[in-house]
């Protein structure tokens, strides 16, 4: 199925082609976003590749490259909650990782999480999104709040947290601003 | 008080720290205080400071305080 790019706040989100998936996979098992995935087991070519099909014929998911100025820095996907094709969802999860370590200590990880969200809220028009997170990722907790999400349940392993538009809109404006200006 | 120290005294104000903690090593998150909120509240502070506008490239580049003086030297700010 064909999908559209998505663009914003400098960087772009490609649809993932098969030249994306080894880097993806290198990505993916290093111990860094191995500790924030609900499975933290390494992945052989065989299994991305098997990955890759399942997810070229699904409309349930959507999957992303990142992409800032010339390099891919890393991934970002959508899933329906309810089974639904994501155009057609009421709740969405969506997930990011930045791959690339000179990006995850760096405002800028914070704009493919805007693209992916304003895609969501105002183009699927979606109510709300949520997401899954290890309740010991202080950090990952304190990224999502910085973009409105509050938490809605918690249990020693993973904390359920949950974003709806205008509270999004509240928490972002000036992040926003600052990632929209003049580039070179 | 000359440039330099505009810089630190600008990087302690925005991220409410002491100035003595402010040396050109200091990198984004690598303190509690310098999240991203804070790095806005920063980018505001360094703009007002030395009345410039940063672009956006330049907000991201802007991950230590040695970093965000030789963005600052890019707007004709002089150190």
């Amino acid at each position: 199925m064909m999908r559209n790019q998505l663009s914003g706040y400098g960087v772009n989100m490609l649809p993932i082609e098969k030249p994306h998936l080894e880097l993806l996979r290198q990505w993916r098992n290093s111990d860094f976003v191995r500790e924030q995935m609900v499975s933290g087991e390494i992945i052989d070519e065989q299994q991305q590749l098997n990955w890759f099909q399942n997810i070229s014929e699904r409309q349930d998911q959507q999957h992303f490259i990142i992409q800032y100025r010339a390099d891919y820095i890393g991934a970002a996907n959508l899933k329906s909650c309810d089974g639904k094709p994501v155009t057609e969802a009421i709740t969405l999860e969506p997930g990011i990782y930045i791959g690339d370590e000179r990006y995850r200590s760096n405002i800028l990880a914070f704009a493919p999480s805007l693209v992916l969200l304003d895609y969501c809220f105002d183009y699927l028009k979606v109510n709300q999104v949520t997401a899954k997170v290890k309740s010991q990722n202080s950090a990952a907790l304190s990224y999502n709040g910085k973009l409105g999400y509050a938490e809605v349940d918690k249990d020693r392993e993973y904390t359920i947290i949950a974003l709806e538009r205008e509270r999004y809109i509240q928490s972002t404006g000036t992040l926003k601003n600052l990632l929209s200006r003049q580039r070179k | 008080m000359n440039n330099q120290e505009k810089l630190f005294q600008a990087f302690a104000s925005a991220l409410n720290i002491e100035l003595n903690q402010v040396s050109p090593e200091l990198t984004y998150n690598t303190i509690a205080e310098w999240d991203s909120t804070a790095h806005m509240i920063l980018i505001a502070e360094i703009e007002g400071v030395f009345d410039v506008m940063l672009d956006t490239d330049d907000i991201i580049d802007m991950s230590s305080v040695a970093k965000a003086q030789e963005i600052l030297t890019r707007y004709e700010v002089q150190f």
